[in-house]
């Protein structure tokens, strides 16, 4: 054994030793990865909640072309909203009509509100106010994120006065009779009327403003006394109580994107950097100082052998760095079970070593196992849910398949399963993606094995 | 009186899919000789040394060392008696001369305990010995052969094989290069030398096979190959190219 062994040891120091030499390499197996963790953590963190994050914010352009005291307190409670950036600024200079073409035509705007003239009488009249969107067609999650604070803002705008007409409009959509639509809308104003009357509120709102005065209560509903909080309405129709319950192994402040997107990252880097390390055998072979180790008296599996001690080494290193670089970064939490952290990162190291070594006994030159790999990697890493959450999608069962067939799949499943569902390496999830990375470890080695006697050895 | 052979090359053969490259080659290397291989391009110099390394398995024909079955391609313990020379520098170019040597020992299975001796002696050899601790990278094309040379005798094999160890080296590194040789041969290595320069023959080898097309077509000392094509007293060049024929070899 040590006969296998001591060969192949010396080849894995002299391959570390030329990693630490190489600069370019450490860059590529350090720096960036760690460089892409920060940039997509902080987006992610940023765009999806976390410690300091918040919705992602669509912009939304408004043209004012009322210019009522209404009209400008809805635009304020459109500013209100975390998922809307409304422009222009409070201080800008107000938009034109041609000016939100303009922006449009040129790409700088993608959604534009206008607040067309009778605005604020339309409120106060108790009517509902037409409003008017120009928009690029092809922002459809801004479109979403705009509609859904647009609905918001306008429900709180009409404080209840404009119920009636909507619901005269529902009804006109359902195909009611005018007659009906009439009834109905006449019934639901008295109805209205009843609530103001047993709130203890009546029209005398501010004729501008369509609002309660100030210190009325009537905006936040608050006292319970004089208004209609539709927006609350709106929010409680459910019955619903919201608890949370987070699980004691988890990081506080620890959001799903995040554990998502540092994971799927420290994955995807390692198959890089670990085909990059397994094609030193490629190298070996092009500058010809394999002859020389094939020649030596030595097992010619110890070749093999050392690149695989090698790049499995150098993978641990990787994940080591990268794990407590984003431990130290985001906190989410990497070392709290280190030893399922240890056995994960074990078996996704050598299922990936032996990909990388499968990839460099197969390949016939380094651009063929480059070219190979690249493409493989970065398909198995969208498959495999290292680049979003795959699992929010319901996906037909031939991509649920593919999805499983991905070393990416596995990987995700264990680090997930670890930092955001709190499992240790025992639990029933880890282990059957740590038997899964290590089946796949075993065979692609043997494989390996076979293609290295096969296609590198000379026949 | 005639050294004993050491290694016999009987009726050996290889062929590249149809492409015949050596073809029923027999010779023998004795004990602390240095046997030239001359041939010219495309003769199958470097296809016999690949046999001979345990490189490529022979199609057919047999090796013997020492009167034994001798099998380089599948037995590693027997590749212990060959050290090689590639014919392109085959080290790597970020380790320092001495990174590469104890590498090289280790993976020949020097004894730990002897490799600081063993790497030390490679470095004189090479004539190295205050560029020990500088990367290869740094090096000229010569001392890169020198060190190329000199990492094939760490584990003191009995039989060395060269590949064309002089191409491009300049008067002076050629110079240390045969000295090199020369002792190692005066202390009982075996040489086998592929060449198709006429004069590193003509300096070194104490016997020459001439090869063409995968064929041995004449083995003997200078001299008897020439009065073995009826120019006695000829020069090397004129007896091989009266061997081999005059037109071009592009393969």
């Amino acid at each position: 054994m040590s006969r296998l062994l001591r060969p192949a040891a010396a080849i894995a120091a002299k391959d570390l030793r030329l990693f630490f030499r190489d600069r370019v390499g450490l860059l590529l197996a350090f720096l960036m990865p760690a460089a892409l963790v920060l940039a997509f953590g902080f987006m992610m963190q940023k765009a999806f909640g976390g410690e300091d994050g918040g919705m992602a914010r669509a912009e939304l352009w408004v043209v004012d072309q009322d210019g009522s005291a209404a009209s400008r307190a809805f635009v304020d409670d459109l500013r209100g909203l975390a998922m809307l950036e409304v422009r222009p600024a409070p201080d800008d200079a107000p938009l034109s009509l041609e000016g939100a073409e303009a922006s449009l035509r040129k790409g700088r705007a993608h959604h534009v509100l206008v607040l067309p003239r009778g605005f604020g009488d339309a409120l106060a009249a108790g009517e509902l106010p037409e409003l008017r969107m120009l928009r690029d067609p092809g922002r459809s999650l801004e479109d979403t994120l705009v509609t859904i604070g647009l609905s918001s803002a306008y429900m709180g705008a009409t404080q209840g006065r404009a119920w009636p007409a909507m619901l005269g409009r529902l009804l006109e959509q359902s195909g009611a009779s005018p007659e009906a639509v009439r009834s109905a809308v006449a019934a639901a104003e008295q109805t209205r009327r009843l609530m103001e009357a047993a709130l203890g509120r009546n029209d005398g709102k501010d004729a501008e403003t369509g609002r309660a005065p100030e210190g009325d209560g009537g905006d936040d509903g608050q006292d319970g006394g004089s208004g209609l909080d539709f927006t609350a309405f709106m929010r409680d129709m459910v019955p619903l109580e919201v608890e949370d319950r987070l699980p004691p192994e988890r990081a506080a402040n620890l959001s799903h994107i995040v554990a998502q997107s540092v994971s799927g990252l420290v994955v995807m880097m390692l198959m890089f950097g670990l085909v990059r390390c397994a094609t030193t055998l490629l190298r070996e072979r092009d500058s010809g100082t394999l002859d020389r180790l094939l020649a030596a008296a030595s097992p010619r599996d110890a070749v093999l052998l050392g690149k695989f001690l090698f790049t499995a080494a150098s993978g641990l290193l990787q994940l080591a760095v990268l794990f407590t670089f984003a431990e130290l970064v985001f906190h989410v939490g990497m070392f709290r079970d280190p030893v399922t952290l240890l056995v994960l990162s074990l078996s996704l190291t050598a299922a990936v070593t032996a990909f990388g070594m499968l990839i460099a006994t197969w390949a016939r030159s380094l651009e063929q196992a480059n070219g190979f790999a690249t493409l493989l990697i970065l398909v198995m890493s969208a498959v495999g849910g290292a680049w979003f959450p795959v699992q929010l999608f319901d996906m037909p069962l031939p991509a649920e398949v593919a999805m499983r067939l991905t070393l990416t799949h596995w990987a995700m499943t264990g680090y997930q399963g670890m930092l955001w569902n709190g499992l240790g390496w025992t639990s029933p999830t880890l282990l059957t993606s740590i038997g899964v990375l290590w089946a796949f470890a075993v065979g692609a080695s043997l494989l390996a094995r076979r293609l290295f006697h096969r296609r590198v050895l000379p026949a | 009186m005639t050294a004993p052979a050491l290694l016999e090359v009987c009726d050996l053969s290889y062929a590249y899919g149809d492409h015949v490259a050596v073809d029923g080659m027999s010779f023998t290397l004795r004990r602390g000789e240095a046997l030239g291989l001359l041939g010219p391009n495309g003769a199958g110099k470097t296809t016999t040394f690949s046999c001979l390394a345990g490189l490529r398995r022979p199609r057919s024909g047999e090796l013997r060392l020492e009167g034994r079955t001798f099998l380089p391609f599948a037995c590693d313990t027997d590749r212990a008696v060959l050290g090689l020379v590639p014919q392109e520098v085959s080290l790597y170019a970020d380790l320092t001369a001495r990174e590469n040597l104890a590498f090289f020992g280790r993976i020949q299975g020097v004894a730990p305990e002897e490799l600081d001796d063993r790497i030390a002696a490679a470095l004189t050899l090479a004539g190295l010995e205050d560029r020990a601790d500088h990367r290869i990278a740094t090096f000229s094309g010569g001392m890169k052969r020198r060190l190329n040379l000199a990492v094939a005798t760490l584990h003191q094999p009995p039989i060395l094989l060269l590949d064309e160890p002089t191409v491009g080296v300049d008067p002076h590194s050629r110079h240390h290069l045969f000295a090199a040789l020369e002792r190692l041969r005066d202390g009982g290595a075996s040489l086998l030398y592929s060449t198709h320069a006429m004069e590193d023959a003509q300096r070194l080898c104490d016997r020459i096979v001439v090869l063409d097309h995968g064929r041995v077509l004449a083995v003997g000392t200078h001299e008897e190959l020439a009065a073995g094509v009826g120019e006695p007293g000829a020069d090397l060049e004129t007896v091989f190219l009266h061997l081999t024929g005059r037109s071009l070899r592009d393969s």
